[in-house]
């Protein structure tokens, strides 16, 4: 079937730096939001079937909202233009599953309030291998790396005291502290690891679109794995998901607006780099705190001085964000850039003057009718069939919500959807 | 894909600082389990 062509809409003018920054606004805002539905599953189940329901629900978001954004045609005609980059989104996926498996053992024998502030690193392990790799931050000056450095040292500092200030398990941490630390270290730097990947489609000039649709089969073939490993095996593995049949509509959703929250982030990968994206998404704690204070009041025993940690951390993290935000990259810095950028198209062969266009966010195919497919309604009425029969057997959770906030946070929520998704298409038509 | 491809690939170390990171990775998670 043909898309009817649309109508010419003029083209933004707003600054790439400025859009960068909103993406991973917008990214923080859905990646901290993905952690309320999962709220709503009482405990008794494996996290690591936690984990995987989440995978499993990203893995079906991932197909569709590419799909219905650009169209398969589109994506397979990116894919096939830089076939090279196939290796790096499944790595990238790969990274992602052992990481977050890591996250579990870490969270589980030192708490939250000692390993999210380790592994929350990553966006330093990013900002380091985005210098060294991708040049960037090179001839950005002192004042640039001040405020990138700087700020994203405050929002990794603005972590640690939220999760000291929130965590109710770091004085029943088990002992084995030093497994817990090693795992949440590997995790921070197997996440910083997976931006060399993010980094690399983007100056190659792939669609962040294409990218998480590779990206997600090295992610849930992973998990497969790994998860089946942990539970002792493929049988019980499915046992496991048989028995959380119940509830598994919950991590489905929050792996939906995780894939929303991801996907802004790799368009801020695109489009200010690893160094400066990546703290800004890393912001997402404040907005899981802002659900799980407000909506599920799990904070409502805290003390004063549990109150001004969260109230300091907060500041710091946003502090720093403010920081990064004003950190526009100089000419010199750009020069630099395109100096990583020429270097791909070298050695991939990859035409530099098209390049160039997608990497400034205009690319010349994306304005441009495609054609839908038919397999497109099919992809689409499978996802929402999968959703549709998890709700449907979705048993009533029995936990404290505080609707009046719910209904904010989630227009909150919705909002920079709106704004951002605007923006985008305006600015670059989602290329 | 093109023979030439395939030996940018192999030898871009892009390639293989996140090759090296993952095996390590997952020795670590072998480990502590």
């Amino acid at each position: 079937m043909n898309e009817k062509p649309s109508v010419t809409v003029e083209r933004s003018t707003l600054s790439l730096h400025k859009l960068g920054v909103f993406c991973g606004l917008a990214a923080a805002v859905w990646l901290g939001s993905a952690e309320a539905p999962t709220k709503l599953v009482n405990s008794g189940y494996s996290p690591f079937i936690l984990s995987m329901g989440m995978v499993m629900g990203a893995f079906v978001a991932r197909w569709t909202v590419p799909t219905l954004l650009k169209g398969t045609g589109f994506l397979f005609s990116d894919l096939r233009d830089k076939p090279h980059l196939i290796v790096w989104a499944l790595l990238a996926g790969m990274l992602w599953a052992v990481a977050n498996t890591l996250t579990i053992f870490a969270v589980r024998n030192v708490g939250l309030a000692i390993a999210f502030p380790l592994w929350n690193t990553n966006s330093l392990v990013g900002l380091f291998w985005g210098w060294l790799l991708f040049k960037e931050l090179r001839g950005s000056g002192i004042k640039g790396w001040a405020k990138v450095l700087g700020g994203a040292f405050a929002i990794v500092g603005g972590a640690g005291i939220l999760a000291l200030a929130t965590s109710q398990q770091s004085s029943n941490a088990p002992g084995r502290a030093a497994v817990g630390i090693m795992a949440a270290l590997g995790a921070g730097v197997l996440l910083g690891t997976m931006y060399i990947p993010y980094r690399k489609a983007y100056i190659s000039g792939m669609n962040p679109l294409s990218f998480v649709t590779i990206f997600t089969f090295g992610e849930l073939g992973t998990v497969t794995l790994l998860t089946a490993i942990n539970l002792g095996g493929a049988g019980n593995m499915v046992t496991e998901l048989h028995r959380a049949r119940t509830m598994l509509f919950w991590p489905f959703l929050g792996g939906f607006c995780w894939v929303i929250g991801d996907l802004f982030q790799n368009f801020a990968a695109k489009y200010i780099g690893i160094g400066r994206g990546i703290p800004l998404s890393n912001t997402n704690q404040l907005w899981g705190l802002a659900w799980g204070a407000l909506v599920f009041a799990e904070l409502s025993g805290l003390s004063s001085t549990g109150k001004l940690l969260v109230f300091t951390g907060s500041g710091i993290m946003i502090a720093g964000a403010v920081a990064i935000s004003m950190a526009a990259p100089l000419d010199s810095e750009l020069t630099n850039w395109k100096q990583a950028m020429d270097r791909e198209c070298e050695r991939y062969g990859l035409n530099t003057q098209q390049v160039a266009a997608v990497v400034a966010g205009d690319d010349p195919h994306a304005g441009q009718p495609h054609h839908r497919r038919w397999w497109e309604v099919l992809v689409m009425c499978i996802a929402v069939g999968i959703f549709v029969w998890l709700a449907l057997g979705t048993r009533a959770q029995h936990i404290y919500v505080n609707i009046p906030w719910m209904i904010v946070l989630m227009l909150a929520t919705l909002v920079p959807l709106g704004v951002c998704g605007t923006l985008l298409y305006r600015r670059t038509r989602f290329s | 894909m093109k023979r030439s491809t395939l030996i940018a690939i192999l030898t871009d170390p892009q390639l293989w600082v996140p090759v090296v990171v993952l095996i390590l990775g997952t020795t670590l998670l072998m480990t502590l389990r």
